[in-house]
């Protein structure tokens, strides 16, 4: 100790094995991962023409990465899901399996972080976000979950007096007078295309799908009209959209018969029928939906512009006898088809609208006036 | 004219560098302060200030972070060391215009680096988050530094060297060997994937525990018996406790990637060896309190050694707690919770600073000749105490509600996990600002004992101008 050489090689060595283990060890143990394919064949080998995962991002959504450093918001949220047995994660449907060390090679920020205030961001690009939602949400998180803690970031958005189709609206929580238009700036665009391609919907062969039973938890989301893109849908909402057709095509109990008038591609019939496809109905408010499909609707209706006057009894067999389950697999099912990409319809939200229409007599069909007047 | 003391010269040649080590890092504090409090301020309304994008919650957090570690603790441990290794070597502090002058390149580099993190030029590498181009400066700032303490060290009188000083070294020394390899690991030799994640991981969390940590450790050892008098009880374990903090402490900070994307060993063996941690702090609890437990009537009076035995104190708890914390099946509800910010406030206010402040007070009046009002220290005790008391149970009661409430898959996030916690976050925001507070009382005792009479310093200068 009284040596200063012999004191200083020490206090290295001490460290130095250390440093062998987490540096060097740790290195040549797994510093030389690739992408590989989701199934190995029986050899071990990658079979030709497999597709290679992970893949790496586009060019926009590396910049985003740079974004998303600078701005700090690894402070928050984490980007790791944890193995089954040390965590929540999974159950909590932030991914659906756990995360590889594989799944980070081709990123050039490895921003793990090890703080969730925010929850994890490893898949968010696997949740049912559309572009306009995630620009919403980094305006102003709280236009969404009013007690978020997430910092608005106005200085990524052009406020915009008289918007254009592309700009985002940010919904007022209180009065839709309020609602501001911006335009996202470069910046954002760049955060979103990262945000959005932050997914681990792959397997690996060190890595496979776990299976859940629970359909993870929706956030109360103030604003529910969100229109999605759902190439590659969550488990559960895939499994409440085949649900929801089997109902859609169904002429027996348990099914909507809906697609003897709106037809199996939700086209419709012209000047009789409104479509499905592409509807303004469909796609907007969940409310007047669920109405709709508990008591029916009778009188005109305005779809994208052309007027109807048809009658549609409540559907089921017999009608009105769908279940709060079924109509919301069904509603999300023709959100969701015919290129349509709305966010899902729950149980809940069913079971809170019939909570609301206690004590209206049974077959008391809607009109599309009372649907559009706005009630309180 | 009577022969000066041996110690008086010593102190007379430290004054220079240890004023202004002191100085800079006074004003670093109360910017970590500021910055805390609007970082606090900001997760309690996150509209406050949030148009400005350089004052985005996630830049001000690791500014703060920055500042405090790199500003507050690094010119602190300078300042502290230097006067600690000269009066244990009984030799004179040399150099002085070149520990000023690397000082002055520290700090500003410093400064640029969080200048860059609020510009958006942020690495992401935890506690390495200053850009890359003010790393060169502040490494060989820091080694020029070094090399003069170590030059202190050699010329010596006594060759037996005692605790305080193998902690002091230790960190000096193992400061650039952290800075290098986490350099090359990172951006010379960039390291691919998680690989990254396990480096900055390991540096930041050894830069609390081989930096912050032995500093305030060697402080201890020194001032206590110094001020009591006597020698530290069982001082033959220390040895013992420096050697298992060296080969262990590396080891045990990479249990926080308990479950990730890593080889599971990674954690594994982060866990074994938090466990064995037990030890060296067992060692220094012992050390530190049985030696000030035989005197508690006088270690009350003193209050240097009163912010001594408190930082102590804290260490054994907050050391044991990160045991505890350590195990997997804790881990698993404590992960990723704002009890991390207890550990972090808890190892930099509540055991370093403390510590450092205590020795502030008591080498402060023997370098500069000047005391310190009782009143204002015992006021500065007093206000740290409860701030740092009330920060700490937020943390850590927030932290529990944290993570038993996200554990619970049902519970929506923002509007029940995030919500309740919510009210600790208020109160962190209220010992922030107790703890500024507290802190600016710090810095304005040091201040006058430094500049008793500002305005007579510039009146010289003008004087001198004039001639």
């Amino acid at each position: 100790m009284n040596n200063l050489a012999k004191f200083t090689i020490g206090i290295f060595f001490t460290l130095g094995i250390a440093w062998l283990a987490f540096v060097v060890g740790a290195r040549s143990q797994f510093g030389d991962l690739v992408p590989t394919s989701e199934v190995l064949d029986d050899d071990g080998s990658v079979p030709e023409d497999a597709e290679l995962f992970p893949i790496a991002f586009s060019g926009i959504a590396k910049q985003g990465a740079e974004e998303y450093a600078a701005l700090g918001c690894v402070t928050c949220h984490t980007q790791q899901v944890r193995r089954v047995e040390a965590g929540f994660d999974v159950e909590r449907g932030w991914g659906k399996r756990p995360s590889a060390p594989r799944d980070y090679v081709l990123q050039k920020h490895v921003l793990l972080g090890n703080s969730r205030i925010g929850p994890d961001l490893a898949n968010v690009g696997l949740r049912e976000y559309s572009d306009e939602w995630l620009h919403q949400h980094l305006f102003e998180p709280q236009s969404i979950f009013p007690s978020s803690l997430c910092p608005p970031s106005p200085f990524l958005y052009q406020q915009i007096d008289e918007p254009v189709n592309t700009d985002i609206e940010i919904a007022s929580n209180n009065d839709p007078q309020d609602n501001r238009h911006v335009r996202p700036t470069v910046r954002a665009n760049r955060l979103v295309a990262y945000l959005q391609a932050l997914k681990q919907d792959y397997e690996l062969p060190e890595v496979s799908f776990v299976e859940t039973e629970d359909e993870p938890v929706e956030e109360d989301v103030v604003s529910t009209d969100v229109s999605v893109a759902s190439s590659s849908a969550p488990q559960w909402l895939q499994e409440q959209i085949d649900t929801g057709k089997e109902i859609y095509m169904k002429a027996a109990p348990g099914g909507g018969m809906c697609f003897t008038c709106h037809q199996q591609n939700g086209e419709g019939l012209a000047g009789q029928f409104p479509p499905l496809a592409g509807s303004d109905w469909v796609l907007g408010n969940k409310e007047r939906l669920i109405k709709i499909s508990m008591y029916g609707l009778m009188g005109e209706i305005e779809v994208n512009g052309v007027k109807y006057n048809n009658v549609m009894a409540p559907p089921g067999i017999p009608p009105g006898s769908l279940t709060d389950d079924q109509i919301a697999n069904v509603l999300t099912y023709i959100r969701n088809d015919w290129g349509n990409s709305a966010s899902a319809v729950s149980a809940e939200e069913v079971a809170t609208v019939r909570a609301s229409l206690k004590g209206r007599a049974p077959m008391q069909m809607f009109t599309a006036a009372e649907l559009t007047t706005p009630v309180q | 004219m009577a022969v000066d003391s041996p110690d008086k010269v010593i102190d007379r040649s430290a004054k220079l560098a240890f004023s202004f080590f002191l100085s800079s890092a006074g004003l670093w504090l109360l910017m970590a302060a500021l910055l805390a409090y609007l970082a606090a301020a900001k997760l309690t309304d996150p509209f406050f200030l949030s148009s400005f994008e350089f004052l985005t919650y996630g830049k001000v957090k690791v500014a703060q972070a920055n500042a405090f570690v790199y500003g507050w603790g690094g010119n602190a441990i300078f300042a502290v060391s230097l006067w600690i290794l000269a009066r244990l070597s009984q030799a004179e502090v040399r150099g002085s215009v070149f520990l000023i002058f690397a000082g002055v390149i520290w700090n500003l580099a410093i400064t640029f680096g969080l200048l860059g993190i609020m510009d958006g030029h942020m690495s992401g590498h935890e506690m390495l988050e200053m850009p890359t181009e003010v790393w060169p400066a502040m490494l060989i700032s820091y080694l020029i530094i070094t090399f003069l303490a170590l030059v202190i060290h050699r010329s010596r009188q006594v060759r037996e060297t005692i605790a305080p000083q193998w902690f002091i070294l230790a960190a000096l020394l193992w400061f650039p060997a952290l800075f290098l390899i986490a350099w090359n690991g990172l951006e010379i030799n960039p390291a691919r994937g998680t690989l990254q994640t396990v480096l900055s991981m390991w540096y930041g969390q050894s830069l609390v525990w081989l930096w912050l940590t032995p500093v305030a450790l060697g402080a201890a050892y020194y001032l206590i018996p110094a001020i009591l008098g006597r020698t530290i009880d069982k001082y033959y374990l220390a040895i013992f406790g420096f050697w298992c903090i060296a080969a262990l402490a590396p080891w045990s900070v990479v249990h926080h990637l308990e479950g990730g994307p890593v080889p599971m060993w990674i954690p594994a063996v982060g866990t074994v060896m938090s466990i064995a941690m037990v030890f060296p702090i067992a060692v220094a609890s012992t050390n530190f309190h049985s030696t000030a437990f035989m005197d508690i009537g006088k270690v009350w009076d003193s209050l240097p050694l009163r912010f001594v035995i408190f930082g102590t104190l804290s260490y054994t708890v907050s050391s044991y707690i990160g045991v505890v914390f350590s195990l997997p099946a804790v881990a698993k509800i404590t992960q990723f919770t704002i009890i991390n910010e207890f550990h972090f406030n808890q190892r930099v206010y509540g055991f370093f600073s403390m510590i450092i402040f205590g020795a502030v007070y008591f080498a402060l009046p023997r370098i500069t000749g000047r005391e310190i009002p009782k009143a204002a220290k015992s006021f500065h005790f007093w206000t740290s105490t409860l701030g740092v008391l009330m920060l700490l149970l937020a943390y850590l009661i927030g932290g529990l509600t944290h993570g038993v409430l996200a554990g619970q898959p049902t519970l929506p996030w923002a509007s029940s996990v995030i919500q309740s916690i919510q009210p600790y976050f208020l109160i962190t925001k209220f010992a922030f600002i107790i703890l500024a507070f507290s802190q600016f009382v710090f810095v304005v005792n040091v201040w006058r004992v430094i500049f008793p009479n500002p305005f007579a310093f510039f009146a010289e200068d003008k004087k001198e101008a004039s001639v």
